[in-house]
């Protein structure tokens, strides 16, 4: 016998379609999820020891008034300062693991860009910009941590914010950052 | 930041006594852009890439004929026939450089900008081009690898103009006549390409732009085109 009620109204449709829509909602919740939290790294390095040394960001980070990326440190540059310490965790001994290997530390870049953008650090360190503008107080992070909401429109607002207007039409340029 | 505004008019001059037609701005330009090689059978489709092409004709009735070639490529408009047309304005003007600019990631791929372009300057990624093994290690790192269904154009190098004046800015002062020097310019060998700040009229490029040999191409469109070319008499070569 042929039902008199309309599809969509029948429990059952409702019930796939809703478990459909849930499904998508979660798949998109995961995907922004996953591009949120911190890459697993090699080492969890814990920035908020050594900057409460007193290591500078440029001292690790040295590109960054020269040239477009930061870059990471080599393994020389740990080993610096690491071959007159005892390690005293697993993290510390395998920097040691690293450097008598001669083995390069496959850090991974945690602040990226997508490949249509061209960010370049040495202009933004000569205007005085501070590291934690962009990249978070690394005071209270051991690993870096993705920072939210760095989009386009937050770049703009900080160059209309940091520039006269007549500074502002190179800023807002497209071709100052997407070429 | 205490920093000179330099209005800059970038504008090129090409020298057709002198140019060869050897096309090693074809090449230079193409290693420089990251502009892939689409191979014969889709050349033959007509979906060659190429910024910068050599136009190539024929002059003279035969057997009274010698050929003729000019280096074509986008005369950076400035009054820009696909700027208008754009549904998504990801054709749009440069109010800094005076150029033109394609950005990339707002081109929905109408090919309406190529379809207005009376030079032909314009070139559509067909298909996402691989480059084979060892050749992905040529690719330029400052400029964007562009996906299939994107347009793309001569950008006078703008990641050159971009870096120049970050440099000259880095240590406080302004580009000197000179310092930016796109890939065509650079690669060609009889100096026949000559690139500058046109706004400047002591440059290298205003100084030979006001030759009585300057021309530009289809001037009578009113497109205000960056490119000028120099052409002499009939009295060399042939």
């Amino acid at each position: 016998m042929k039902s008199k009620v309309p599809i969509w109204q029948r429990g059952s449709f409702r019930i796939t379609v809703a478990i459909i829509l849930l499904i998508l909602a979660g798949g998109a919740v995961g995907g922004v999820y996953f591009t949120q939290i911190p890459p697993e790294q090699p080492i969890q390095f814990p920035h908020n020891f050594h900057v409460g040394l007193g290591a500078q960001c440029e001292y690790c980070h040295t590109g960054t008034a020269t040239g477009p990326s930061a870059g990471l440190p080599t393994t020389d540059k740990c080993w610096g300062c690491h071959q007159q310490l005892t390690p005293r965790n697993a993290d510390m001994e395998l920097v040691v693991h690293y450097a008598e290997k001669g083995l390069s530390i496959p850090w991974v870049p945690v602040a990226i860009q997508p490949d249509f953008v061209q960010f370049n650090h040495q202009p933004h360190i000569l205007a005085g910009v501070s590291c934690s503008t962009c990249h978070g107080d690394l005071t209270t992070m051991t690993v870096a941590e993705p920072q939210k909401g760095q989009n386009m429109g937050w770049c703009l607002d900080c160059h209309q914010k940091m520039s006269t207007p007549e500074e502002f039409v190179r800023l807002s340029d497209c071709a100052t950052c997407h070429y | 930041m205490a920093e000179k505004e330099g209005k800059e008019k970038w504008g090129m001059v090409i020298d057709l006594d002198i140019c060869t037609g050897c096309q090693a701005c074809v090449t230079a330009c193409s290693m420089e852009n990251n502009i892939p090689f689409v191979g014969e059978d889709e050349m033959a489709y007509g979906r060659g890439m190429q910024w910068m092409r050599i136009r190539r004709y024929w002059e003279g009735e035969y057997p009274e004929v010698a050929p003729a070639h000019e280096p074509m490529l986008c005369q950076q408009c400035g009054n820009a026939p696909c700027e208008p047309v754009c549904p998504v304005f990801a054709s749009v003007h440069s109010e800094q450089e005076q150029i033109n600019l394609q950005v990339y990631n707002r081109c929905i791929g109408t090919r309406y900008c190529a379809n207005n372009c009376p030079f032909s300057a314009r070139t559509f990624n067909w298909f996402d081009y691989e480059l084979p093994a060892p050749m992905n290690s040529y690719l330029n790192p400052d400029v964007s690898v562009r996906r299939r269904g994107i347009m793309e154009k001569c950008t006078f190098c703008v990641q050159r103009i971009v870096k120049g004046r970050q440099n000259a800015s880095a240590s406080g002062r302004e580009i000197a006549d000179g310092e930016v020097v796109p890939a065509c310019a650079q690669a060609c060998p009889t100096d026949a390409i000559v690139f500058g700040n046109l706004s400047d009229p002591e440059s290298r490029v205003s100084q030979i732009a006001r030759s009585d040999r300057a021309f530009r191409e289809l001037e009578e469109l009113g497109t205000d085109s960056r490119v000028t070319y120099l052409k002499g008499g009939k009295n060399y070569g042939s």
